[in-house]
């Protein structure tokens, strides 16, 4: 509706400006020429390249010169073991967004009702883990962890007892998923919740509802949009992680991105590992584009 | 009176479940500062004698003054190009009404609801296939990949705040389009220029899944961290990791003041 | 009319009470020491202008915000304790607060389900409170977004009645409508009100809106009830300057007694004749529609002489611009031929000021 006037005054200038530079593109195209030209050479080249090369001959570089599916078949192939990675890598990630919406939720609800002014402060907090690379990050965890590290060495001194040795371990590597993607469950739930207006939980109460009622007709669905991301984004994301496993897992869990990182570096296999790249790929880009197309995103990021 | 001592659970309980949270996404930091503190070659809590000789070390050391200045290189490279970029997508994405703009706001997104791990791995593909040396250069690309899209949606949030109405104003008063945008489109979007280079530069020096597969030859910061952790733990690792930090919560700072000063004068 | 309506809220019960009601938001008074009551099926309005303190006022009884100090009784029993969605009471928002995600059937039918009474039963009482609030009934599974602005009115009118509150209050619900509209849903609020017998509390800025509507009003300025009274008293008998000025565009004389049982201003010439003891300073109020233009000075009890300095058409009548000395005056009378710019002598009888003291 109010893009009617946009698009008037809009073409008010582009108009002015073709008659002195004849017919280019719309000033809108113009501006988004560089990131569609980055995007195209950093994004979708490479992602054309991983699809020609999934389906070349295994272990060859013949990329259209072979047309083979035997890469896709040999990751289904119930004899080797990169199957497992892939369920590794999905079950990690769904257990991972899972909790994160249990943690992050009741935060982000404080953040835009509760904690008033102090919530800039604790906004700043959590984005600035952001900076700091998630390998150091999670190499803290290993030196808290670790044998005669700050958790054992402060049991000892309380009581004497010893640590539980829980690095190295599948368990480990789903807390630093859950540990390294707080902030992209909690953000975009912030955004969700804040797109809420006051007025209408203040209504419903009155007419009501209780506070279990508010959440779920309510809070809940008008805040979805902002939900769906923060699912969509950290499952994204855990579906891909790989430094989890490396910095803390000591690899007892074999992720997706390692079995192509090995094809792709040692074992010199570039058609299997852009097979499985492609297949991440399929899940992450099918279920962001589901999403995207479902979202308003002029109402999420702030035209209303 | 219920009524508020309920309000007042739900806040108690509230604050005291952020602020846990809050105190485990620093504990590691907190542990990596504790390791750098200490004298002996490997890590023993308690400590048992403190001493600042790995922060020297670490400055001394001629192999971190190449990675530092590796990653600043590249970090100032990608600041600068993510800057122009994200500007005029950010303008695409929220200020123009073109035929595309939909589309566009959709594969702007792409990048970023992509694991990165993945979109390092394809594009070392991609540059072996081409046949491109790998170095810090094609990380800046590979960076870019990653930071424009993101300093596109910082900047595109200012520029929905913007009434483009204002720029039709300049333009009725007789301003050419390079007056329009010098005069009033920049000024009024500094405050998101700015967020948008701080969120452009932090994100690049702490990026590691993106470096570690597209830098070659070339080590950043939290790429030589990372192949020390796996192999040939130094106490250097935690006291760069814990300067690397300090780095950024200085930039941080100063940028955040820098941006609240930009958005008063704006105001 | 207002009689019949005075004599009919006296004869009637008293509902709610508020005894010294404060309520204090970060060491400011939002609201001040509020003793207040309201009769059972009484429409009382308050009136302010933004920022006096009437919508905390309003979230107060609704019990969206607690007061810092006094309490409100509900037939003698404190609603401290109890919680908006326990009140008898239920606030149509300036916003509206429909659920933006519902249809309009479920939005009024939310409180319902939040009872949980049977799909059926709800539907039925939604399509009944459709028809009384004048909503086809095909709309019953439209998105309430798609709807307009006087037909979201209608539904949020709706929703409240739905679960049968004892009070209805309303935030200033017409505010943002356009005039005609307006006017035609203060008609059909007023109706509502008589046909349900309900309490209705509502807020406005507009004295005007509060005078066709309401039973009595009370005038809100920082924090505090200025006056309540009847429509009628209000108009007539106004208790401070800023109440006659909240009235609408007025002429104000400052005046203070000149000793021989007459009053005089600093800035004009003469002195008046006032219905009041001339024993105090104080303000001469007089409506636009009670100053004419005089023959001869004698015409009226006080008169000034002066210029026309512009004129505005109000349909059957001018609104007229004196220019006294320095001073402006508003005289409104039926339109007549232009004066040609000569002096003009203007006036008022004394029985129709009003005189406040200061």
């Amino acid at each position: 509706m109010e893009s009617h006037a946009l698009q008037i005054q809009d073409s008010a200038i582009s108009g002015a400006v073709k008659k002195s530079r004849g017919p280019l593109l719309t000033p809108g195209a113009r501006c988004a020429l560089p990131v569609i030209v980055l995007l195209l050479l950093g994004f979708a080249a490479p992602l054309t390249a991983v699809i020609a090369y999934s389906f070349a001959e295994p272990h060859s570089f013949n990329v259209f010169s072979s047309f083979s599916f035997a890469n896709y078949a040999e990751i289904f192939n119930t004899e080797n073991t990169v199957w497992m990675s892939f369920l590794w890598s999905l079950s990690l990630a769904a257990v991972t967004v899972l909790m994160l919406s249990v943690i992050a939720y009741p935060i982000a609800y404080g953040m835009v009702y509760v904690f008033g002014r102090w919530s800039g402060l604790v906004s700043t907090l959590f984005v600035f883990p952001l900076f700091i690379s998630e390998n150091v990050r999670l190499y803290g965890w290993v030196l808290f962890f670790i044998k005669n590290g700050v958790f054992d060495g402060t049991l000892n001194l309380l009581g004497g007892a010893d640590a539980p040795e829980v690095l190295y371990s599948p368990g480990i590597i789903l807390f630093g998923m859950i540990y390294t993607y707080l902030p992209y469950m909690l953000f975009p739930l912030v955004l969700g919740l804040s797109l809420l207006p006051r007025d209408v939980v203040d209504a419903a109460k009155d007419l009501g509802a209780s506070r279990y009622q508010v959440w779920r007709e309510i809070e809940l669905p008008l805040a979805m949009p902002g939900f769906m991301i923060g699912l969509l984004l950290t499952f994204v994301l855990a579906v891909g992680a790989i430094a989890e496993s490396k910095v803390l897992g000591g690899q007892s869990v074999i992720v997706l991105t390692h079995d192509i990182e090995v094809s792709f570096t040692y074992a010199q296999n570039w058609p299997l590992g852009s097979a499985l790249a492609v297949l991440i790929t399929l899940i992450t880009g099918g279920l962001t584009l589901f999403m995207l197309f479902k979202l308003d995103l002029d109402r999420v990021l702030g035209r209303k | 009176m219920n009524q508020e001592q309920a309000a007042l659970r739900t806040r108690t309980l509230l604050w005291v479940w952020t602020l846990f949270v809050i105190f485990v996404v620093y504990l590691p930091v907190f542990c990596s500062a504790l390791a750098s503190l200490t004298k002996s070659r490997y890590f023993l809590f308690p400590i048992r004698k403190w001493s600042f000789d790995w922060w020297d070390k670490t400055m001394a050391s001629i192999e971190v003054s190449t990675l530092v200045k590796t990653s600043l290189m590249l970090a100032g490279s990608v600041t600068v190009l993510a800057t122009i970029i994200g500007f005029f997508g950010a303008l695409a994405f929220a200020r123009y009404n073109w035929k595309g703009r939909s589309l566009f706001q959709k594969v702007v997104l792409l990048p970023i609801f992509f694991p990165q791990p993945v979109l390092g791995l394809a594009l070392l593909l991609w540059f072996n296939a081409l046949g491109l040396p790998l170095s810090w250069h094609t990380a800046v690309i590979a960076h870019l990949v990653w930071i424009a899209p993101v300093i596109t949606l910082v900047i595109a949030i200012q520029v929905y705040g913007f009434d483009p109405v204002v720029e039709e104003a300049a333009f009725d008063l007789g301003a050419s389009r390079f007056q329009v945008m010098k005069e009033v489109t920049l000024p009024m979007l500094w405050p998101g220029i700015w967020s948008g280079m701080l969120f452009a530069f932090l994100l690049s020096w702490g990026n590691f899944p993106l470096s570690l597969y597209t830098s070659g030859a070339d080590s950043t910061v939290p790429k030589w961290l990372f192949t020390k952790m796996i192999a040939g733990y130094t106490p250097m690792v935690p006291t760069l990791g814990t300067m690397s930090t300090l780095g950024a919560a200085l930039v941080l700072s100063i940028g955040g003041v820098a941006v609240i000063l930009a958005r008063r004068r704006s105001n | 009319m207002s009689e019949t309506a005075l004599m009919g809220v006296s004869r009637q019960k008293l509902l709610l009470d508020l005894v010294g009601v404060r309520k204090t938001f970060d060491g400011f008074n939002a609201v001040e020491r509020i003793d207040l009551s309201v009769m059972e099926g009484e429409f009382f309005t308050i009136v302010g202008p933004s920022g006096s303190g009437k919508t905390t006022l309003l979230r107060m009884l609704a019990g969206m915000d607690q007061p810092s100090e006094g309490a409100i009784y509900l037939r003698g029993e404190s609603l401290n304790d109890m919680p908006a969605n326990k009140r008898p009471t239920c606030l149509v928002f300036q916003s509206l607060a429909l659920f933006p995600h519902m249809t309009v059937g479920q939005n009024i039918e939310f409180a319902l389900k939040m009872r949980k009474i049977a799909p059926a039963a709800r539907k039925e009482r939604a399509l009944e409170l459709m028809r009384v609030v004048r909503l086809p009934e095909t709309y019953y599974s439209k998105n309430v977004m798609k709807c307009s602005g006087g037909e979201k009115q209608r539904v949020a009118l709706a929703r409240a009645f739905t679960y049968d509150p004892e009070i209805l209050l309303f935030d200033e619900p017409l505010s943002a409508l356009d005039y005609k509209l307006r006017k035609t849903l203060e008609k059909e609020l007023k109706d509502l009100h008589r046909e349900t017998g309900k309490t209705f509390i509502y807020i406005t800025h507009s004295l005007e809106e509060a005078m066709v509507m309401s039973d009595r009003i009370g005038v809100m300025r920082d924090g505090r009830l200025v006056q309540v009274g009847t429509p009628e008293e209000i108009y007539t008998k106004p208790s401070d300057k800023f109440v006659s000025e909240f009235m609408g565009e007025v002429n104000i004389v400052r005046v203070r007694p000149d000793g021989s049982g007459r009053y005089k201003s600093e800035d004009l010439a003469g002195s008046f004749t006032v219905n009041a003891p001339a024993s105090t300073d104080g303000y001469v109020v007089i409506r636009p529609e009670f100053l004419r233009f005089l023959a001869l000075p004698s015409d009226a009890d006080n008169c000034l002489t002066g210029r026309v300095h512009n004129e505005y058409s109000l349909g059957s009548r001018v609104q007229y611009q004196v220019r006294v000395g320095e001073r402006m005056f508003l005289v409104e009378q039926p339109r007549r031929q232009s004066f040609g710019g000569g002096d003009v002598t203007i006036g008022w009888d004394a029985a129709d000021a009003i005189f406040v003291a200061e």
